[in-house]
């Protein structure tokens, strides 16, 4: 796939020219340097990051998107009757009430796509290995999607956190986060961390090289 | 590893990799955050399938207002654990209500523990569980503090129990002719203090009377003993006596939903078994008459067998031993003598419930020691008989009596369906008939008595009147006047003053003007001008001031002016004025006055002829119709008592009619009833609400 797209124009790579991009300030250090020369930020040991931080994070936040589900994410307690609910189980409620608009939205953002970004970045990771359908291209545009989408899974944290700071009436009306919403904050924020350690240039190395590159990544 | 910018060529370099770089050495210290978040996520797992209790089960017969996942389990009101879900049982009868509670109060679920559906409530004493309105219903459970064998299924109650596990007390039972008033929680009163509740009654197994199980707490269940009665204080009760009718209700909540109330009606009762039944009596003065504390417990059994009629004996007649009550009449039977020679010759008997104790015996006699001591009695002449409960009473009580010269008898011990006593007959002759009972005594009351004394005293008065020395008063008075001019003409009366006698002189001329009008009604102004006069007279003759005042009233009296009290009041005068005579001042009066006395006397002479007399006698004539009158009215009396006896016949058939079983009393019980049914069903009403408040919003 990149050799067609690569044929047309054909380019020459920092990388095929002996020089290693920093990630911080963008100078081209040359290759086998640890520290950058211009911002001494540290650059990885084989001119790419690895693929282990990737998989740790998003493992972390599968781990942590678990509980976020099984555990209340907020505690409603109208007159002393106090009510529990998931997120599934809001969204359930919602439907039932009839705001189908809203059941969507907390739908899509709490339980589309964190899945869909877990899926995505174990996709990407994965495909290093040149098994794929899709171009080069098309998983840049993925990963960019990814890591611009990510930080909107949050808004379910951001309306508990609301609610809970609003919503204090004493006997009457009392909203308290639950422990998934702490679940869920780390869950996003774990998969957000997953995207970003994610060097994209692996996918313009192409498969033929990731297996150079990516050797620490292809272990896990 | 790779080529630096070197000009001149050299020999590749080998590319040599660390031996020692294993794949662990390649591992990120990120790896660290997965597995800390593994490890924190199943450290809260393990928590919380840890902490999340033991699950019981508890069946009720309705979950009403339970809610799985959202009711909680309480204990003293804090919360301890949450219903789970609830299902049925196998065979849908029941409900399965399956909770998790705390792992430290598990271990004391054992068989102490009861659970109950905490509601809301309305009733007569009161509203409960207010707060389950807006925050649901919860169950409550209550166990004591002993660690038991844990049971993880138990039966839950319908109602809050009467005595939560633990609590101090004791519970009795006690036993009702019916449930009516006897509701559940309805209180036990002692002295009008609530000292416990009652349970819900339930039936016998016979059928024929209601048992309710009731708590009294700690210390007043020590108060209980042997000598305890209950009774019931539901309702009001209405009586009919000689202090008149008198209406007592205890409050209204006892109206509403009824109690019962004891007290010790002697002294040194003893303590009782556990497993002892109370009566409830129907009101307070049953239940202080009461000795035997429980109908067939703890009394010895008797008959005895009456020849002749036993009308007005009645189940619950006291049984009285040398005036006390020692037992009372349970049951009255017949039975035929034999019934081959004379089929209707019958056999009347009395069972009847004797007290061991209140005969004097220890306490823990039994029925052969009781038999035993009657054996002996009855060998010296002991002897039971029908005696009256009281005056103006139809009511007969077996009275256990010494009959010093009665006929041989034994205690039959045999006899069926109980040990027999040997009776005597007593003539009561006013029993059998109750009107003519009363009646005797009311004709035997003393109204002849009473009319011949009344007649008498007329008769005397009569006598009095017609007297003859009555008729010689005015004599008596002329001889007065006698003995009056006798001290006058004195010679003391002479050295009187000279003011004194021209008052005399005045009053002399009034008189004179008096006797010249031959009008009685100039005596008025003549004395009025007399009392002015005896102004001046005081003045002058201070040692006589009761003559003065003598004669202000006499003048006084005369405005009035009727004859007899001019009579009176001038025979008063005329007795001052000889006391005053008689003194040795008076000696002194002038002939003048001697001259007065002397008009008084023509003229009460002329008074006298004027008919006094013959008034007098008229009136002792009316007088004597009068009584004559009396007489007659007297001769009707009879029918008056006739009168009488229909009054109290119909007063005994309202008494009556006052009683157990009356329309009044059904009537009266109906409404109580519907009241009482009024209040379910605003409990239910309320009910309803908690369970579903939307509909008081949107109606249904």
């Amino acid at each position: 796939m990149e050799n067609s797209g690569a044929s047309q124009h054909r380019i020459l790579t920092a990388r095929e020219a002996g020089y290693v991009g920093c990630r911080m300030c963008g100078r081209a250090n040359p290759v086998g340097a640890h520290v950058c020369t211009r911002c001494g930020s540290k650059l990885p040991t084989n001119g790419r990051a690895g693929l282990q931080p990737v998989w740790a994070w998003l493992i972390a936040g599968l781990i942590a998107y678990i509980p976020a589900n099984l555990w209340p994410m907020l505690r409603t307690s109208v007159f002393g009757r106090t009510q529990e609910s998931t997120i599934i189980g809001g969204v359930v409620e919602l439907v039932e009430y009839g705001s189908y608009g809203v059941a969507f939205i907390v739908f899509l953002a709490s339980v589309m796509i964190p899945i869909a970004k877990f899926i995505a970045i174990a996709y990407l990771a994965i495909t290093l290995e040149g098994r794929t359908r899709l171009s080069t291209h098309d998983r840049m545009k993925l990963y960019e999607v990814v890591e611009f989408i990510g930080r909107w899974s949050m808004i379910d944290v951001f309306v508990v956190a609301i609610l809970t700071a609003l919503v204090q009436l004493d006997f009457a009306v009392a909203i308290n986060p639950g422990i998934a919403a702490a679940s869920f904050a780390l869950s996003v924020a774990f998969t957000m961390l997953a995207a970003q350690s994610f060097d994209p240039r692996l996918i313009w190395d192409g498969p033929q090289k990731a297996g150079h590159y990516g050797k620490s990544g292809t272990k896990s | 590893m790779s080529d630096t910018e070197e000009p001149t060529p050299r020999p590749a370099e080998l590319q040599v990799l660390p031996p020692s770089r294993s794949a662990w050495r390649n591992l990120s210290l990120v790896w660290l955050v997965p597995i800390a978040a593994l490890i924190i996520s199943l450290a809260l797992a393990w928590q919380s399938w840890s902490q999340r209790g033991v699950q019981i089960e508890i069946v009720f017969s309705s979950a009403e207002g339970v809610n799985a996942g959202e009711t909680a389990l309480r204990f003293r009101e804090v919360v301890i654990g949450s219903v789970e879900r609830i299902n049925f049982t196998d065979d849908l009868a029941n409900v399965v209500v399956t909770a998790r509670v705390n792992n430290e109060i598990a271990p004391f679920l054992d068989e102490s523990a009861t659970f109950w559906v905490v509601r809301p409530e309305v009733s007569a004493r009161g509203i409960t569980g207010l707060g389950t309105v807006l925050s649901g219903v919860y169950i409550a459970g209550a166990w004591d503090d002993d660690r038991g064998t844990p049971r993880t299924r138990f039966e839950g109650l319908e109602r809050p129990p009467l005595a939560a596990p633990g609590r101090l007390g004791r519970r009795i039972t006690l036993r009702a002719s019916d449930g009516v008033g006897l509701g559940a929680g309805a209180p036990v009163l002692f002295r009008g203090v609530e000292v416990g509740s009652l349970e819900t009654p339930r039936l016998t197994q016979a059928g024929d009377a209601v048992l309710i199980d009731a708590f009294v707490e700690s210390p007043h269940d020590q108060r209980i003993s042997s000598a305890t009665r209950f009774w019931d204080t539901s309702g009001f009760s209405v009586a009919i006596g000689t202090q008149g009718v008198s209406l007592e209700v205890d409050s209204l909540a006892a109206l509403l939903a009824g109690g019962v109330a004891f007290d010790n009606v002697f002294e040194g009762g003893e303590p009782v078994p556990d497993d002892r039944v109370f009566d409830v009596f129907p009101n307070e003065p049953a239940a202080r008459r009461a000795r035997l504390s429980s109908r067939g417990y703890g009394g010895v059994r008797l008959s005895v067998a009456f020849g002749d009629t036993i009308s007005g004996l009645r189940p619950g007649a006291a049984v009285q031993f040398g005036g006390l009550e020692v037992g009372e009449v349970s049951s009255l039977s017949a039975v035929v003598l034999d019934p081959e020679r004379a089929p209707g010759d019958l056999e009347l008997i009395a069972n009847i419930t004797v007290d061991p104790v209140l005969l004097g015996l220890p306490s823990d006699a039994d029925t052969a020691a009781t038999l035993d001591f009657l054996e002996t009695a009855i060998a010296s002449g002991l002897r039971a008989r029908l005696a009256t409960s009281g005056f103006l009473s139809d009511r007969l009580t077996v009275e256990l009596a010494s009959v010093p010269d009665a006929p041989d008898a034994s205690l039959d011990r045999d006899a069926q369906p109980a040990p027999r006593i040997p009776s005597v007959e007593v003539d009561l002759p006013d029993f059998s008939a109750t009107a003519e009972g009363v009646l005797t005594r009311i004709t035997e009351l003393p109204i002849e008595a009473l009319m011949e004394q009344a007649i008498r005293t007329l008769a005397s008065i009569e006598g009095f009147a017609a007297d003859p020395a009555l008729r010689d008063a005015p004599g008596a008075a002329v001889d007065l006047f006698e003995a009056a001019r006798d001290v006058v003409t004195g010679p003391d009366a002479i050295a009187l003053p000279g003011e004194l006698r021209g008052i005399a002189a005045d009053i002399r001329g009034m008189i004179a003007d008096l006797r010249e009008d031959q009008a009685l009604a100039n005596l008025s102004i003549a004395l009025a001008n007399a009392a002015e006069a005896s102004a001046d007279f005081a003045v002058a003759a201070q040692q006589t001031p009761a003559l003065v005042d003598d004669l202000r009233d006499l003048a006084a009296q005369a405005e009035a002016l009727e004859a007899d009290k001019l009579i009176r009041t001038a025979q008063a005068f005329l007795e001052s004025a000889e006391a005053i005579v008689g003194a040795e001042e008076a000696q002194d009066l002038v002939p003048g006055l001697n001259a007065t006395l002397e008009e008084l006397r023509a003229t009460l002479a002329e008074l006298r002829d004027g008919g006094l007399i013959a008034n007098a006698n008229a009136a002792m004539q009316s007088a004597a119709d009068a009584a004559d009158s009396v007489a007659t009215a007297a001769d009707t009396l009879p029918s008056v008592t006739q009168r009488i006896d229909n009054l109290v016949v119909e007063t005994e058939a309202l008494v009556a009619s006052y009683s157990a079983q009356s329309d009044f009393n059904t009537e009266t019980l109906t409404a109580l009833r519907e009241i009482t049914a009024a209040a379910r069903a605003m409990s239910q009403l309320a009910r309803e609400i908690q369970r579903s408040p939307n509909s008081l919003i949107f109606g249904r």
